[in-house]
């Protein structure tokens, strides 16, 4: 890229946001165009189903911040409808046409929808965005009905307990064995007890067996025979990468976006992938490709996609991060490291931390409410699982004036 | 070359709400010389950066799960 070159950013998340700054850093010239679909800026999206849904935070207050000046041209409230990676052309609603030097994709994932489930009805709803939390809001003030959740994963565990921390009623269904099972027995058995002493009811292994709509009552009828009526049911059962748009684009889309280990995309030139939505092979584990949905990980891919767009396909370095994660559940953090996913076997380590174990080896830790255990323990797993050397043209750092030293402060 | 991260004279503050923090300890990974999380539980930091340390307390500040920590004095915001 050259100054006088535009780069297209599709996709206003937080990868997209942080891409734009970082091509700021590097001191980019160019134009930026930022297209979301979304009508706000960037936001804190893990609030959405913790602060926001609970009504102790307002959308304003999450909007993320940047530290340089972005001078982006803002397209939001739009959503890109086709890419032409031969013409290097964003097509946008009403026939408009937008060429770019340079693409980045973010366009995160959209929660998916379980079959059979009466999808229009305003009572049912996924958590994905400020409106969604809005809209569980609307239905739970029009009735004192317990709230249901489908699904035990990330998502579905911190709406029951946002439910709970708001006094309302919340069922949590699920079909594994236990909510969070896959964090290892040890997540799964405290979460378990966690969500017992707050009177969250768990039904697990279990699913619906048909949906109770009529004009006054609405609830679920389970597979082991239980029936819950509810105020509003949240469908937490997985997300999918939101690649309509690249249908018959010639980028590979399977599971997200196909990217090589420096997140530029599979058959295109000068499109880079980040976020959600990119599928690359993170050189550190392994050269299997795969995606990665925690914040984090957007940040970083959105930098690090954003630095080898600039350097060029010749001059980029792979993306090879040491996946981190969080979440809360109540008053209790849970925090991740690695890629527990790809463990065979779990084993307890020191204070209170589960280890993820890959033939053998050490590929992920999980902490319940041990932060500092987790700082040392994902220490301990980047000295284990070093990034691969890596040499090639490294992106120069920005250069900055000299500021004052103080006092330190405690925050209590 | 400069980027475009510079400051104002008084150089940038951080500052880390209160409220929001629950003491992740994420902010310690990014910038361990700016962030600790102290064996009693609660966080130490300072609160203003070192001109080499502007990169790393930008990083804290974006990787924090609650988003309780504001740089100030950096321009752009
Ligand atoms: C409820 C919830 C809670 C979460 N909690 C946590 C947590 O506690 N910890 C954690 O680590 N992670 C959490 N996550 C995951 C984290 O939020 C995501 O990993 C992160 O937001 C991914 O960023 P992204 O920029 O890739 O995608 P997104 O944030 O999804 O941004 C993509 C944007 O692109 C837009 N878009 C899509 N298609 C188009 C198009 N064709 N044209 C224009 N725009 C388009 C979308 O509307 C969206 O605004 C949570 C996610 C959710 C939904
Ligand atoms: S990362 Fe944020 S929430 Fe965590 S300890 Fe640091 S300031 Fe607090």
């Amino acid at each position: 890229m050259s100054d006088g070159d535009r780069i297209v950013i599709v996709g206003a998340g937080v990868a997209g946001l942080r891409a734009a700054e970082r091509l700021r850093e590097l001191g980019f010239d160019g134009e930026v165009v930022l297209i979301g679909d979304e009508a706000r800026r960037p936001y804190h999206r893990p609030t959405v189903s913790k602060q926001l849904v609970q009504g102790i935070a307002r959308p304003g207050d999450v909007t993320l911040q940047s530290y340089v000046d972005l001078d982006v041209h803002w397209r939001l409230g739009t959503r890109a409808t086709h890419l032409d990676t031969a013409q290097r052309v964003v097509h946008l609603p009403g026939g408009e046409e937008l060429w770019y030097d340079g693409l980045v994709v973010a366009t995160g994932v959209v929660p998916r929808h379980l079959p059979g489930s009466p999808r229009h009805d305003p009572r049912v709803r996924v958590l994905r965005t400020v409106e969604d939390a809005a809209a569980v809001r609307r239905a739970l003030a029009t009735s004192s009905k317990p709230a249901v959740v489908i699904g035990g994963g990330l998502i579905g565990n911190e709406f029951a307990a946002s439910m709970r921390q708001m006094g309302r009623d919340v069922t949590l269904v699920g079909h594994a064995r236990a909510p969070l099972y896959r964090f290892g027995p040890r997540v799964a058995e405290s979460v378990t007890d966690l969500h017992r002493s707050h009177r969250a009811a768990l039904a697990m292994r279990t699913e619906v067996r048909h949906w109770i709509t009529t004009k006054d009552t609405f609830g679920l009828h389970l597979t082991n025979n239980q029936l819950v009526v509810a105020s509003c049911v949240v469908l937490a059962i997985g997300s999918v990468p939101a690649v309509d748009w690249l249908r018959g684009s010639g980028l590979t889309l399977d599971d997200g976006v196909l990217c090589e280990p420096t997140l530029f995309a599979v058959g295109a030139d000068d499109v880079v992938v980040a976020g959600d939505v990119a599928r690359w092979p993170n050189l550190r584990f392994d050269d299997v490709p795969r995606r990665v949905e925690h914040w984090l990980n957007a940040v970083e891919s959105g930098r690090a996609a954003a630095e080898n767009l600039l350097a060029g396909r010749a001059g980029a370095r792979p993306f090879t991060p040491l996946p981190r994660a969080w979440s809360s559940l109540y008053e209790v953090r849970l925090q991740m490291a690695g890629l527990p996913a790809l463990a065979d076997d779990t084993v307890p380590l020191a204070d209170g931390i589960t280890g993820f174990v890959r033939a053998g080896e050490l590929v992920g830790v999980c902490g319940w409410d041990r932060p500092r255990a987790m700082l040392r323990w994902t220490a301990e797993l980047e000295r284990r699982l070093p990034a691969p050397e890596h040499t090639g043209t490294s992106v120069p750092a920005a250069g900055v004036p000299l500021v004052p030293d103080t006092v330190p402060e405690t925050v209590p | 070359m400069a980027g475009r991260m510079r400051m104002r004279a008084e150089g940038p503050r951080i500052s880390v709400d209160n409220e929001r923090c629950e003491r992740f300890g994420l902010c310690e990974w990014e910038a361990p010389a700016l962030f600790q999380l102290r064996r009693d539980g609660r966080l130490r930091y300072r609160r203003r950066a070192q001109p080499h340390e502007i990169e790393q307390a930008a990083a804290a500040a974006r990787c924090c799960p609650m988003q309780a920590i504001a740089l100030t004095g950096v321009t752009g915001r």
